[in-house]
């Protein structure tokens, strides 16, 4: 009696299992009879409708061979549509049997619907009191020659920033990756330039975000990361990445910060002048035991990596970054989730300010960076009263979010599904150097600032994005 | 910023009426029976079939539908009683007719025949005197009313977290930048819809009813 099916469906329906034992007597059997589903041996594989994608790619997928014997109700054709589907190649994939040449022999047809695989990957626009105005855009093609390669590309521009010495941002990047794949290795590969400009503080009260106040560091970066990539198991993926970058640095000629009463202090630009070498190596540890990756519903994601930059790597900055991040969901009985976000960060050693922690990647309340160039001289907003303002760039970093979704809707069409979402935190960044400074005060030790967003999280049938509160505020000069 | 504030939530607020309305079941006349001290319903599904699936039944594989009815209290959340039956379909290319294979809900299982597509969707989708719940779990002078759910080839949890999984594999890492997007954060994965717990469903509402006394 082949029983799997309707079992898994029992797992599907936990509520089921406690149905009802009222049901009136049917005409039934008490004995599976032989034979009710049959199985074939395939002949051959045609595969339809795959005018871009290579055939040898989706029989690849399917795992499935001339003179396998397969049941109707084999478990393998569904994963195998569902493997198709997941391509993101196809708008629709079929598996079907015509009879063969022989009784008990039969052709697996394959009917695919292809779909156009330029996506969109980011669009960058935004505006700061210390630059009118930023754009780009970030677009991959993820069948490329129809084999299955993702080639990306995109380009962010800026205006010339109002601190004195800067420079318009321009950046370009690309991005190459392997055929997506279940077993063996996913191998990818990045590459950078980029040419902007960072702003430190030289005068004035920390929470001020005026240009004026500020002095430019221009930086141009050129480089990339080639990586690796295993599926472990069901929920666990590791990846290795080798990262080298020549980077460029042009000071300000002003190099102390006016502290007024006469006072000054010497500017921490954190990377060296004039031409240096960036080379690092980097595990990242994945785990992901979540319902849905885009709108999860439990389960927990774990990711956690080590990078090691050393002269070994052939950089003259040295440094160790490690960071670990978690998110838990809960289901709540009327079908709401409770989520837990978690960041714990730490580095050792001299690392340029750009691979430091930034105050914009923690506050969801600050623009953030595309490309690695902050646009931005504003501070965090120190709802806590601590001197957050002063810290940019920091070595350590913490921070705890609590969210709490309500699904809105599930149905076909652009607009997928749709997640409310609100969520409220608080975060930290310091310096050892601070942490143990004598005399200060634990807000001058440990400086936090709350956090928040409220929003919508969307799945569209071109990508996911997530409309929020506080992207909208840190991406106005507010 | 405090107007941004509030046209976020007017917005939010405003996305949420809709959709809840649009998710709002459709109400379908059902037919009720009391006969040996059990509700019985009578209740047609075929239109869960599309006519692209009739065609699919000759597909050589196994179709599956499952249909799920709750019994409810207007207002409350918990279910009074539930049933389902789980329906298989499956064409013998060599035999050239259709096996229909049901199960219900205490274990009962029927094996029948059909000559044709739409004899076989009629077996899996019409309930006819389907029995829901021992009168004697309801209350006389109470308002009840039926949630129906039928889908056609569902899949497991375990499968679709797999699947979902799967998709999310970075298949690049961009390490030197970050992935945003004005008013929004884009991530580069596509979540095909026919990735979905089933790959039609039909959500119901019967029309409300109060108990007879007995």
């Amino acid at each position: 009696m082949r029983f799997p099916s309707l079992l898994s469906l029992l797992v599907l329906l936990p509520s089921l299992a406690q149905a009802q034992p009222s049901v009136a007597p049917l005409e039934s059997e008490t004995a599976q009879p032989d034979g009710f589903v049959p199985s074939y041996t395939i002949e051959r594989i045609e595969v339809r409708g795959n005018h871009k994608t290579r055939t040898e790619l989706i029989l690849r997928e399917i795992a499935l061979s001339p003179g396998d014997t397969v049941a109707a109700d084999d478990a393998r054709v569904e994963r195998a549509r569902l493997r198709l589907l997941a391509l993101g190649y196809f708008l629709d994939a079929r598996l079907s049997m015509i009879k063969g040449e022989r009784r008990g022999g039969a052709v697996l047809v394959i009917e695919v619907e292809e779909r156009g695989t330029i996506i969109l990957n980011a669009v960058y626009l935004g505006t700061s009191e210390a630059t009118n105005v930023w754009g780009g855009l970030d677009v991959s093609e993820r069948n490329l020659l129809g084999r299955g390669l993702t080639l990306g590309a995109g380009f962010v521009s800026s205006t010339r920033p109002k601190v004195d010495g800067a420079k318009p941002a321009l950046a370009f990047a690309l991005r190459m990756a392997g055929p997506p794949r279940v077993h063996g290795l996913l191998l990818s590969g990045n590459a950078l330039f980029s040419q902007g400009s960072e702003f430190f503080r030289a005068r004035g009260p920390s929470t001020e975000p005026a240009p004026a106040d500020f002095v430019a560091v221009n930086l141009r970066r050129a480089g990339g990361v080639l990586g690796v990539g295993a599926v472990l198991s069901r929920t666990a993926y590791l990846a290795a990445e080798g990262r080298f970058e020549a980077v460029h640095a042009e000071l300000p000629t002003l190099s102390d910060r006016d502290l007024g009463l006469g006072q000054s202090q010497p500017i921490a630009f954190l990377v060296r002048d004039g031409s240096s070498r960036l080379g690092s190596l980097a595990l990242t540890l994945d785990f992901d035991s979540r319902s849905d990756p885009v709108l999860p519903r439990a389960g927990r994601h774990l990711v956690m990596s080590v990078e090691a930059a050393t002269p070994a790597c052939a950089s003259q900055y040295t440094f160790v970054k490690v960071t670990a991040q978690g998110s838990l969901y809960f289901p709540l009985s009327i079908g709401h989730i409770f989520g837990v976000h978690g960041l714990l960060g730490g580095l050792v050693g001299d690392a340029p300010y750009f691979d430091r922690f930034f105050v914009g990647d923690l506050n969801l309340l600050l623009p953030p960076r595309a490309f690695g160039i902050n646009f931005s001289t504003q501070p965090s907003r120190d709802f806590l009263g601590t001197n957050v303002a002063d810290h940019r760039y920091d070595k350590l970093a913490g921070r705890l979010l609590l969210e709490y979704a309500v699904p809105l809707w599930r149905r076909h069409g652009l607009f997928y599904r749709g997640d409310a979402f609100a969520a409220l935190g608080i975060f930290t960044m310091t310096n050892p150097g601070d942490v143990s400074r004598h005399g200060a005060s634990l807000g001058q030790r440990l400086p936090a600032d709350l956090t928040a967003d409220l929003g919508l999280r969307l799945d569209t049938y071109i990508g996911i994005f997530t409309l929020s509160v506080a992207n909208a505020l840190g991406r106005l000069p507010l | 910023m405090r107007s941004l504030v509030h046209l976020a939530a007017v917005t939010t607020l405003a996305l949420a009426a809709t959709s809840a309305h649009a998710q709002e079941p459709e109400e379908r006349k059902t037919g009720f029976t009391r006969r040996d001290g059990r509700l019985l319903v009578s209740l047609g599904l075929q239109d869960l079939f599309k006519t692209q699936d009739a065609r699919r039944l000759l597909s050589g594989f196994t179709s599956r539908v499952l249909v799920r009815v709750a019994v409810f209290r207007p207002n409350q959340p918990e279910p009074v009683a539930q049933s389902m039956r789980h329906t298989e379909i499956v064409y013998d290319l060599w035999d050239e007719k259709f096996r229909v294979r049901r199960f219900e809900a205490g274990g009962k299982m029927e094996t029948l025949v059909a000559a044709s597509a739409s004899e076989a969707i009629a077996l899996a989708t019409a309930l006819t005197a389907f029995p829901i719940v021992p009168l004697d779990r309801l209350e006389p002078g109470v308002t009840y009313r039926l949630s129906v759910r039928a889908d056609l080839n569902p899949i497991s949890q375990e499968l679709l977290a797999d699947v979902r999984r799967w998709l999310a594999r970075p298949s690049a890492r961009s390490r030197m930048g970050s992935g945003e997007s004005f008013f929004g954060s884009f991530v580069s994965v596509f979540v095909n819809p026919r990735i979905d717990e089933s790959e039609r469903q039909l959500r119901l509402v019967s029309q409300s009813w109060v108990e007879p006394a007995r």
